[in-house]
């Protein structure tokens, strides 16, 4: 496990990066979320790293530019879809991919807010490893 | 980007008890199935598992403090869902006696989430989880791990079935009940000789569950459940047919203006002796000489001494007629009404039957554990007859004084459309019959008591000369 626990932000390495693994930033105030949803994704290859307030996840995307965030609508400080529309809103974090995955049935606000995928919750690990790898794959297809 | 927001369910192994919870237990919700020990609370949980296995995510049986492992699966081979091929694939069994004896109720989650990391499974059955409050140095830490596994268990796509031997009392006592999506109830109720068993639904969340006690036995095939019947929801709005049809008895015909309104039901109520049965045998074999598909359901004689009295009536049937009269035959000492209305109901689904004979409903009333649910049987009974278009013959013993005041006081009177007293009179010391016809619904009918007899071929109507 190479991300930080008890929502402390983790700064992914170098290390990380040059050996090919995505980086994925989750948002929910949720441990339980938090913890399965690390394992499942660490399990297929990706580095985790995590944030339980909006505000906190938007400093720390602008710092690590994750390759995906995962996050839910209800977050304290800055909610989901708030952090989705700065992220989309700047140059500097525009190209990272936004996951919303929400307890609210909220697919048409997600889309609105830029948002490139939405999953319903409870967490079905082989639905959110599947979304991440495509959202992946249609990053290394994007024109640079 | 879809919410794919739809309620997914999880089969029960029962058709029928999917239908009492509108379809199934809810996907990743948690429920309760509750009872005492022996009312059959590890048998659902154990053929729901089976039922789902063709789901790629398996199933995962934890029990806990109450009977070992091995007890638990021995018993289960006796049941034919059970396959031993789907055990340790897609069905895993484990205990978690041992780590909750030594850790105490703290090992729970733990060890639930190490399950959800390493199986994904899609459901979870814990049995018993009562038990595991034993272990708890106090309500307050057992409310906190609760709330925990709670958490991680909503956390998570997978159902839940916690197993309990809980009692009513308990559902305020325990707090798993607050935080339940569904609580099913398994109960043995002492019926005269006999013990029923029931279930009930006390809660569902987002389903429209059929509400009530559903009668249920434990077979080789599991739980086969008999839902409690209810009127058809279409009882409001069908379309009565404006037909009238022969009774098998001319005089009454002619004492109904023309017949019996197709698609009604009848009552015919007497003392012993009067003719009741032979009245509906008639109507029955009239029937099968209209070229009718007929039912006979019957609960005193038996199939012998019933086709004997059909042969009597009818002259000998062909093989055609024959083949169109189906028998259904209950000893009143094993009578049990929602086994009888779920078999009624199949013979009908089965085959195009136009007319129906239930001889009697007082053997009924004595099968149903209370007069208010007799009651609530025969009106949607007969709702559904009048809905499928059968005409009903229902007849009712008069002597002794069964339900006789409920007539009386017109509660069985609004259920049926037609009523037809036959009684025994004696006059100069003769005894006599009459028959009367109470009540005809839409029908000009004769108000008078006319004398009637009854000879090889059945009852027929003494009709004045002249």
């Amino acid at each position: 496990m190479t991300s930080a626990r008890g929502c402390e932000p983790y700064d992914a390495t170098m290390a990380d990066r040059t050996a090919g693994k995505a980086i994925i930033l989750v948002v929910d105030r949720d441990p339980h979320v938090r913890e399965l949803e690390a394992h499942f994704l660490e399990k297929a290859g990706f580095t985790v790293v995590f944030a339980q307030d909006g505000i906190y996840a938007l400093e720390h995307a602008r710092r690590v530019v994750p390759d995906i965030v995962v996050t839910e609508i209800l977050v304290p400080g800055l909610d989901g879809l708030a952090l989705c529309r700065q992220l989309k809103g700047d140059p500097r974090t525009r190209a990272i991919s936004v996951l919303v995955f929400s307890i609210l049935s909220a697919a048409h606000r997600a889309n609105e807010a830029g948002a490139d995928a939405y999953l319903r919750k409870p967490l079905a690990d082989r639905a959110l490893v599947d979304t991440v790898q495509r959202l992946l794959a249609e990053r290394k297809g994007a024109p640079t | 980007m879809s919410d794919n927001g739809s309620i997914h369910r999880l089969t029960t192994g029962s058709s029928q008890l999917d239908d009492i919870l509108n379809g199934g237990i809810p996907e990743n919700s948690l429920d309760i199935i509750m009872g005492a020990p022996g009312s059959g609370k590890t048998t659902l949980a154990e053929q729901l598992m089976f039922a789902n296995t063709a789901d790629a995510r398996p199933m995962l049986y934890l029990t806990t403090m109450t009977e070992p492992l091995d007890k638990v699966i021995n018993y289960l081979q006796q049941f034919r869902f059970f396959d031993l091929d789907k055990l340790g694939t897609a069905i895993h069994y484990e205990a978690l006696g041992p780590d909750l004896a030594e850790h105490g109720v703290g090992a729970l989650l733990p060890r639930l989430k190490d399950a959800i990391k390493t199986l994904s499974p899609k459901l979870i059955v814990i049995d018993s989880f009562k038990a595991i409050h034993d272990l708890a140095k106090s309500a307050q830490e057992m409310r906190l791990v609760l709330y925990e596994v709670a958490g991680l268990l909503a956390a998570y796509n997978v159902t839940v079935l916690l197993v309990g031997e809980y009692g009513h009392d308990d559902i305020a006592m325990y707090p798993e009940f607050a935080i339940a999506d569904g609580i099913i109830e398994l109960a043995r109720n002492a019926l005269g000789s006999h013990d029923e068993r029931y279930l009930r639904v006390f809660k569902l969340r987002g389903s429209a569950y059929r509400q009530g006690s559903h009668a249920f036995d434990i077979t080789p095939d599991g739980l086969k459940v008999y839902p409690r019947l209810v009127s058809p929801v279409a009882a409001a709005s069908y379309q009565r047919s404006p037909n009238r049809i022969p009774s098998g008895v001319p005089g009454l015909d002619r004492m109904l203006a023309g017949g019996i309104p197709e698609g009604s039901a009848t009552l015919i109520a007497g003392p012993t002796g009067s003719g009741k049965t032979t009245m509906a045998v008639q109507f029955m074999v009239e029937g099968l000489r209209q070229g009718e598909r007929c039912l006979l359901v019957n609960f005193q004689e038996n199939p012998t001494q019933l086709a004997h009295q059909v042969e009597q009536i009818s002259g000998a049937l062909d093989a055609d007629a024959r083949g169109r009269l189906e028998l259904l035959y209950y000893s009143a000492v094993e009578l049990s009404i929602d086994r009888i209305v779920v078999s009624i109901f199949e013979a009908l689904g089965e085959s195009p039957i136009r007319r129906i004979v239930i001889d009697a409903i007082g053997d009924l009333g004595a099968a149903a554990s209370d007069a208010q649910r007799m009651h609530d049987y025969l009106y949607a009974m007969v709702q559904h007859f009048a809905v499928k278009g059968v005409s009903s013959v229902l007849t009712l013993e008069t002597d002794p004084p069964i339900m006789v005041a409920d007539i009386a006081q017109g509660r069985l009177s609004h259920m049926t459309d037609n009523i037809v007293f036959l009684d025994l009179r004696t006059r100069n010391d003769i005894v006599g019959r009459t028959i009367r016809v109470a009540k005809a619904r839409g029908v000009a009918h004769d108000l008078q008591p006319r004398e009637a007899q009854i000879d090889a071929r059945g009852l027929r109507v003494i009709e004045a000369q002249g």
